[in-house]
């Protein structure tokens, strides 16, 4: 479980790539109510990493269920960004 | 209903997979399996001839995977009268004719299982959360979608 305080944030496939500067939790904070804040949140720590998360194919999912950017969050979710996939 | 769904790294048994899929099951008159397997060569994108795979690599987001393939196989049931439906994708390092992915599909009629069966394998490849890398020449990249997989998706809501 992830504590009240920090969202766990989970990158997957070629999004990993782009991501591995970036820490697993982020802390709660008022400026972060939505999946979007999170994506501006990773956008000013590593703009490339923000311009992959915003390909109109990347889908996100808050605990495991797949949600719009609008999602609204308050801490503890587990966040995770998923690229097209290609299994089978 | 019987379902099973399995992500696991170690390969499958075909025959094993198939008894688990009618065990118990005293009206099925058809049962359809699907077995992916790792091809040597590859066509990408940019390159006009094939490139020849060392390794093949899958991850996938443990606990979502399940999760949608469960979702994708009650969808099935309710398109076709199906009883039984095994899914099984290998995850980690996999080489050349390996095995990737099994599909099982086990009906009272062969009808059901042969769509329920494509249907499921079609659904596998645009929605299950896992990943491909490839290994060329040593060197590693992520598998783009194929549009020929989408495009084949989307005709099941034609």
């Amino acid at each position: 479980m992830t504590p009240k305080n920090y969202f766990k944030i989970l990158f997957f496939g070629r999004l990993r790539d782009f991501s591995e500067n970036i820490k697993n939790e982020i802390p709660v904070s008022d400026e972060i109510k939505c999946v979007e804040d999170v994506i501006l949140y990773l956008d000013t720590l590593n703009p490339h990493l923000g311009k992959e998360l915003r390909k109109p194919f990347t889908l996100v999912s808050v605990n495991k269920n797949l949600v719009k950017t609008d999602f609204p969050i308050v801490g503890g979710e587990e966040v995770a960004f998923l690229p097209p996939v290609t299994g089978g | 209903m019987k379902i099973k769904v399995k992500i696991q790294t170690e390969s499958f048994n075909i025959e094993q997979e198939t008894n688990v899929l009618t065990s118990g099951l005293r009206n099925i008159g058809s049962v359809v399996t699907f077995t992916g397997l790792v091809r040597e060569s590859e066509h990408f994108s940019a390159d006009k001839n094939p490139k020849i795979i060392s390794n093949l690599v899958l991850e996938h987001y443990a606990g979502m995977t399940e999760k949608l393939i469960y979702e994708m196989v009650e969808e099935a049931s309710k398109r076709w009268d199906i009883n039984s439906v095994s899914v099984v994708h290998r995850i980690g390092s996999l080489k050349p004719t390996d095995r990737i992915v099994f599909v099982g599909v086990a009906s009272s009629h062969r009808l059901e299982s042969f769509r329920a069966a494509e249907y499921i394998v079609d659904y596998l490849k645009v929605h299950a959360t896992l990943w491909k890398k490839v290994v060329v020449n040593g060197i590693d990249e992520w598998v783009e979608p194929k549009h020929l997989d989408r495009s084949k998706f989307n005709k099941w809501s034609d």
